[in-house]
Formats: C-alpha cells, structure tokens, sequence
C-alpha cells in the first residue's frame, strides 16, 4: 500500500517531534536533585552508615575506593544516597561527580577522636560549604557524629562549637585571597558575617543540623539511633 | 596456610571473607589500599608487606570487586597468584547474575575451599619437579652476538692496543675537532702545515715520547702566528695581589652608608592571604569550563538515549593485548612531557592492571578510555594526601608559643635561597614575623645574599606600619660552622624572641655525597623541625628520581630513630622555563607520596604560585 509522500512526510515529522519531546521531559526528571551525599574523614562510618540505611543491616568494611550508590524510599520520594569515599586523593573526583545531584550532604564525623582531626575535618567541611556549586544550590546539611559508643566521644553541641572556632580561623587563613586564575574560584564566597566570629546560624543559605550515632553498635543490637538521620532524610525529601 | 582471604567490592562493603586465626586483618587491608591502589603503584609486582604479614591482590574490573589473601611474610607459598585467579573465575561463574546487586553473605566456602585445595596440590607439585633446564631463547648467550664470542687468540693482543688508541683519542676532544674538516676538505694529496703538526703530535702522543707536549705548543703557536701587538702591560693573575688589595676585596659591609638601591614597593600587598593558584599555558579556561560541562551533558544524554540500544549492541572487554598499543602511545606522550622513564611506565602499568578485564561499551574507542583513566591516575597523584595549609600550622605553632620551623634542602642551584625569600614575603604579608637562619655555611655570598633579602624585605614592610616590631630577622654566624648548631642556637632565638616561623637555610649537596648527606640528616634529627621541604627545579628530568630516593634514603638511614623524618613536601622552582613539559611535577609526587606545597615561577617576590592540578594534567596530556 503506497502513502502519498506528504503524509509519509507528516508522519516521519510528528514521530521526531514526539520523540524529542518525550526524550526532553525524561532527561528533566532526571536532572532533578535527588541525591543524598554522604561525605566525611577516612575512618568515620560512611560506608556503614549507607549499607543501614539501604540494606538495613551491619557489614564489614574497608577503605572505599569508589562510591555506593543505592536508594533509599522516603514516605514521599525515592532518594538515591551517595557514598563518596573520604581518602583524601579520590574524594574530591567523586564529590565533583556528584555535587550537581545533592538534595542534602550528611557529613559524617568521627567523634571520639574529633580533638587530633578537628584541622582535617573543618579544611574538607570549609571546602565542601564554599564550593560555589553547593553553595548556589544550598542542599540542607547534617553533620552527624559518629561512634558515640565509645567513652571519648563528644556530643553534637561540643562538636558543634569545635567546628565552628575552627571554621572561623579557616575563613580568615583563606578567604582574603585575591581572585584566582584557574576555574575553581572557591574564595568568592565569605562564610557567616565578617564582624562576628562564625556560627552555623549565620549561613543564611543553607541549613545545618546535628545528630549522634552508634553506627558500630548494631553489632551488639543495642540500638544504632539511627532515627535523628532518618527523620531528616524524610524532611529533606519533603 | 592462607591466615585471611576476602573479596569485597571497591565501594568497600566486604563480600565474603575467610579467616582462619583471630588476628584482625582491617589495618593491614586498609593500609595495603590506601599505599598501593590508591596511590596508583599498582603496576609490577601485586604484593605488599605490613608488619609480618604478606599481601596478594587481584582487581576484578568488569564487576569492581578486589580479591585479597593474606599470609605470614616468612612463608612463601608459590601458588598464591594461581589461586587468585582461579577464585576469580570461580566467583565470577557463580554469581555471573548478580552483578549488580551483590550483597554481603554469599555462600562461597565450600567452592573455595575445594579451588584452595586444587591450587595447593598444585603448588606441592611443582615444588617436587626437577628443575627445569632453560630453553635456548631464554640463555644469555642467544642475546650475544657471534663474533663476540670467537676467540682468536692473536686478537688479544691487538685489543689492548685498541682500547689505548680509544682512550688517547678521546683525551684530547676538542683539537682534532676543528682540523678535522679542513682536514677533509682538502684532500688527500694537500696537507697544510697544520695538520702536519698535528699528525705529528698525535704520533708522538701514541708512541708515549716526551716531546709531544713541545710539538703541541708548537702547533698552537704555529696556528696563531700574528699575535696582537700592544704595549707591554704587567700581567694581572687571578689569585696574585697584595695587603694593600685587601681592603677593595671588603663585599660584606656597606661603602659609607649610602645605598642607591631602589625598593620596589608595588609589590607590597599582592601576596595577602592564600597563594594563587598555577595557571599553565592553556588558553581557553573559560571555554573549557563550558566544554566540560557540555562534554558531561553530551555524555549523559548519550547514556541516556544509547541505553535503549545497549542491549542490542555488543560489549567488548579490554585485555592487555587490546590496551598495549594505546598505552605505549601515552607511555611515549608522557616521557615526551619530561616525566622520568621509569615512572612512565610504572604508570603505565598501574592504568593496564585498573583496566584489565574492564567492559566498555563499543561507542567507546579504547584509545580514549585509556587516556580518560590515565588522567584520573594523574590527578589522583597530584591530589594531596594530607591537608597543606601553612598558615593555618603556622597560627597553631603561633598559639602553642613555639616557632614554626620550616627547613629546605636540596642539591646545587637549584633555588632554595630565591624561594626562601619568597615565602618569607608571602608570610609577612600574612602578618607573621620570620626568622631566617643563614644554616648554609659554605657558599660564598650566601650569608650576603639572605641578608640583602632581609634588609629588602624590612624596606619593604618597615617596623612603623607593624607597630615597631620588625617582621625579618636574620640569624647567621658566619661561614665554616656547624649548621646543625646554627639552626638549635637560631631555634632558641626565636622561641625567646616570641617570633613565629624559623626558615632555615641549607647548603646545597648533591644526593650521593655521603658526609654532606650525613650532616643534612643530623641537623634534621636534632632540631625537628615542622615541616622538610624538599626544593626541585621543573627542568630536571629522570635526575629527579635519583634526588629523591637517595634524600629520602639518606634521612632514613643516618637518623637512627624508629620514625625518621622523611621530606614533607616538595617546592618546584624555575616552572616558568617549562612551556608544558611539566612531567618533573608527577615524578616528584610519585616518589615521595608528598605534595607540592609552592610552586616558583620567577625571580620576584611575588612569583609564588601554588600547584594547580588540574591544569598541570590538561598541560601533560594535551
């Protein structure tokens, strides 16, 4: 059967236009951020935090060389949490990767010996909050602090203020930088207000919040409390 | 015999494991991670030695799993590699159909049980075989030629003959250079005056007669016949003179006070704050920022849109043979770009063993997949492994009430003096007072030179503007003393004098000069300081390895403590010699795990940069 060749014509357009439209809305959804970051230290839990939130249940682990990526469903949404590894050299190449995805970054860090890293921590925390990707697209912070089963560990508000005397001395060593020429210009932007010494209520953008964990102890099913992250990540998917 | 044997995924999340004692395994598998695959050594040998232990790995790339065994170091079992792979394939045959969802708790002992005892068995047998005779290829005579191995017997005597000859012609390299084309020039028939005298002299020279160095003077002075007539004047000698000469010799203190020096004050101001990041000779930085960011959409729309077509077109797995030509190519760009030989290829081999087995789809040419991974690899090198902020260490010493001791060392000329002076600007500008300690008591001028610097430096962030304080101070005793004792006594001076970073000095010594060597590693033993900085020039090539490891080694070896203290990081001087030949930059950070902490690229105060990753590797792999 022969189709004259205008309606051959008009059919071959319509099915490339609906194509194209269809390709165009499937790649919207999927830029849309809905991705958890779970970052921190070499050594803090990260990768035992996701494998409890994903599969729900304690693993062995070693030091990551790569990210895990799996889902989490919150009463709403799916989020997909992204565990970056902490090893100095490969965590800024997969924290890039993932940036533009992040809904919410969860810092992870290692509260029993916060006092001999406190330098570390707050130098990956400083660049993780003035990267200027993160800091357009503000996504909600919780710095949850692990091992809270050890007997040295601190608690989130003496984590709190640590991090944030030395965030103040970090912003100051940093921040007075002329304009740098390569493409990473992370100095443009000045944490908190300059007249007083920093805090996390100041960062007007985004929002940060503290919780404690024990991620060790679901070993022993003393209860990993887990519920402080939990019920943020049901906030953060609202 | 095995004590520990695991496969767990790159992510981390462990598999399967099997131990047989109750001794933890996680510090020796994370250490075994963090110093071999991440450091990017994975190419030669698989094994890696902690504490008492031995440790084999394999990666499994087309599913991104490790496969690990452990065993006491004084064993040595030779069917360790032959039981990797066979549980390799093992695995994969077993759970070929998750490989996406693998989850801890796998049923795998008996299957590796029953390979364990497949590959012992094997082991005990080819430890009984005879030993096997070399096959021809493998002996070295079939590498020798085959004259080289007759032996005529009246041939010895002209080959001491011969060998004399070769050592009297190259003695003297520079005389029958410039005869020798006159020489041929005109013929065999015509030979000029010249040339006659010089074959005579070079007769007599072979012959061992006592008149050749008369022949040769007066070949010289036959060459130059028409000497130039002047006046006779008294003949000025170098090392001659007299006590009244003494006082025009005096270098080391001012002529009456009066300076004509200009300061150049613009650059008071520009090095507040962090340093400034490198930029190496590329000349779109804006376009590439956008190219990247279109490479990526490109990429996930091409994901996205080819994802459908997958499953229709086949996949193809990369294997050495596939890889070799590719990574020969990058080997050859990257010694091309002034990266040492030998790290080249270690490279090179790190990339092969990451790539191995590794799935790509068929719209993936191999050439670029290699070239992506072999970027990685670099970046990942010269990403620091531990945080570099000198200020901030500097504030924290400033807290602690004690100075903050920075040291470099390196062998000749290569800038440590120059890049002192840099620092020491960069960190008054920062509001920090410094201490320079003139350690290197052997050059001449080297005491001078720090002291202008220090006197220029005062010019230029005068007491008044700091309030009264001075902000450069230099401690130098001179020359001919004990650097070691200089560098304690300077210490001391500056802890009393409340003053804030100690930049010592050192002489420059060459890397296999034992005594110099010994005494570097003494004045580093005995005052401890915070930070070693270790000070390259940009322009060396495969030198830089030998540098390295021998100061390396040196300190480790003449310090007699259980930790020595090794180089911290490593200063790049002269960058701005180097167009984009930057390859000296990875084979330093490879050697020595380091970062580059300064980067110098001039000889103003203010050409400091620090190291720009990402644009080094763009230079190097353009």
């Amino acid at each position: 059967m022969a189709l004259s060749p205008e309606i051959l014509g008009i059919l071959i357009a319509v099915f490339v236009i609906a194509l194209t439209a269809a390709f165009l809305f499937w790649q919207r959804r999927r830029t849309s951020r809905s991705g958890i970051l779970v970052v921190g230290l070499n050594d803090s839990g990260k990768t035992l935090m996701f494998s409890q939130i994903v599969y729900n249940e304690f693993v062995d682990t070693f030091t990551s060389m790569k990210e895990n990526i799996g889902d989490f469903t919150a009463s709403k949404s799916v989020l997909k949490i992204i565990d970056i590894p902490g090893h100095e050299r490969v965590r800024a190449k997969f924290f890039d990767e993932h940036k533009r995805n992040a809904r919410g970054i969860a810092f992870l860090v290692d509260a029993s010996n916060l006092q001999s890293n406190i330098r570390d921590a707050a130098e990956y925390l400083y660049s993780i909050l003035t990267d200027p990707v993160i800091a357009s697209s503000a996504p909600s912070f919780l710095i949850v602090c692990n091992k809270q089963d050890q007997t040295m560990a601190k608690g989130s508000v003496a984590v709190k203020k640590l991090l944030e005397k030395e965030l103040n001395l970090l912003r100051k060593t940093k921040s007075s930088r002329l304009a740098s020429l390569d493409n990473t210009t992370d100095n443009a932007v000045f944490l908190g207000q300059e007249d007083k010494d920093f805090e996390f209520e100041h960062l007007n953008k985004i929002k940060v919040e503290f919780a404690e964990t024990a991620l060790f102890s679901a070993a022993n099913e003393e209860g990993v409390q887990l519920e402080q992250v939990e019920d943020w990540l049901e906030r953060v998917s609202a | 015999m095995l004590d520990f044997f695991s496969i767990f995924g790159k992510g981390g999340i462990v598999l399967w494991c099997f131990q047989s004692t109750g001794h933890i395994f996680t510090p020796s598998v994370n250490a075994l991670i963090r110093t071999v695959i991440l450091q990017e050594r994975g190419g030669g040998s698989n094994s890696f030695d902690h504490e008492s232990l031995t440790l084999k790995y394999k990666l499994d790339n087309e599913f991104d799993l490790v496969f690990v065994v452990a065993f006491q170091k004084i064993l040595q079992l030779s069917y360790v590699d032959k039981l990797l792979d066979d549980v390799q394939l093992e695995f994969r045959d077993l759970y070929r159909q998750q490989l996406q969802g693998l989850r801890p708790g796998l049923e795998f002992r008996r299957p590796f049980e029953r390979v364990l005892a497949a590959a012992e068995e094997w082991g005990r047998r080819q430890d009984n075989q005879p030993r096997q005779m070399r096959s021809f290829e493998q002996s070295h005579k079939s590498k020798k030629t085959v004259s080289s191995m007759i032996e005529r017997p009246h041939e010895q005597k002209n080959q001491k003959t011969v060998e004399k000859e070769a050592a009297v012609k190259e003695s003297p390299p520079p005389t029958p250079a410039a005869p020798a084309s006159p020489r041929n020039g005109s013929g065999a028939g015509e030979l000029d005056e010249e040339t006659m005298a010089l074959n005579r002299m070079r007769l007599a020279q072979r012959l061992g007669s006592p008149n050749a160095s008369k022949k040769k003077a007066a070949a010289d002075k036959q060459k130059s016949p028409k000497a130039k007539k002047t006046g006779k004047a008294p003949t000025q000698w170098d090392l001659g003179g007299t006590n009244k000469d003494v006082a025009s010799l005096e270098r080391t203190k001012d002529k009456d006070g009066v300076r004509q020096d200009t300061y150049d004050s613009k650059l008071v101001g520009q090095m507040v704050g962090g340093i400034k990041d490198l930029e190496v000779d590329s000349s779109d930085d804006d376009d590439e920022q956008d190219e990247e960011r279109q490479v990526r959409l490109a990429r996930t729309k091409e994901s996205g849109l080819l994802s459908m077509f997958k499953g229709l077109v086949g996949n193809k797995s990369l294997s050495r043979e596939t890889m070799q030509p590719a990574l020969d190519k990058m080997c050859d760009l990257l010694i091309a770009k002034n990266v040492a030989a030998d790290i080249a290829k270690k490279l090179c081999e790190s990339v092969a063993t990451k790539l191995d087995g590794k799935v790509i789809g068929t719209f993936e040419g191999v050439a670029s997949v290699v070239k992506t991974t072999l970027t990685e690899s670099l970046m990942q090198i010269l990403s620091p492994r531990r945080r570099v902020d000198i200020l901030r260490d500097a504030l924290e010493s400033q807290r602690k009430g004690r100075p903050f001791v920075m040291t470099f060392c390196g062998v000749n000329g290569v800038g440590k003096s120059t890049n002192l002076a840099k620092i020491c600007f960069w960190l008054i500008e920062n509001d920090l007072r410094v201490l320079v300690a003139a350690c290197d008591t052997f050059r001449a001028g080297a005491v001078e030179q720090l002291r202008t610097h220090v006197r220029h430096l005062n010019n230029l962030h005068p007491a008044e503007r700091h309030n009264g304080r001075e902000m450069v101070q230099l401690y130098e005793k001179g020359y001919g003393k004990d650097a070691a004792g200089i560098a304690m006594e300077a210490i001391n001076f500056a802890r009393e004098a409340r003053l804030d970073v100690v930049l010592v000095d050192t002489a420059g010594r060459m890397q296999d000069n034992e005594p110099l060597m010994r005494a570097l590693a003494k004045l580093i033993k005995v005052n401890d300081p915070d930070l070693v900085l270790f000070v390259g020039e940009a322009l060396v090539g495969n030198e830089a390895v030998d540098q390295l490891v021998k100061f390396n080694q040196a300190m480790a070896d003449y310090s007699a403590a259980e930790h020595p203290h090794l180089i911290d990081g490593i200063v790049l001087t002269k960058f701005d010699t180097i167009d984009d030949k930057v390859g000296a930059a990875i084979s330093m950070t490879y050697i020595t795990g380091q970062p580059i902490v300064f980067v110098g690229t001039g000889q103003t105060y203010t050409d400091l940069k620090s190291l720009n990753a990402k644009a080094v590797v763009h230079a190097l792999m353009k």
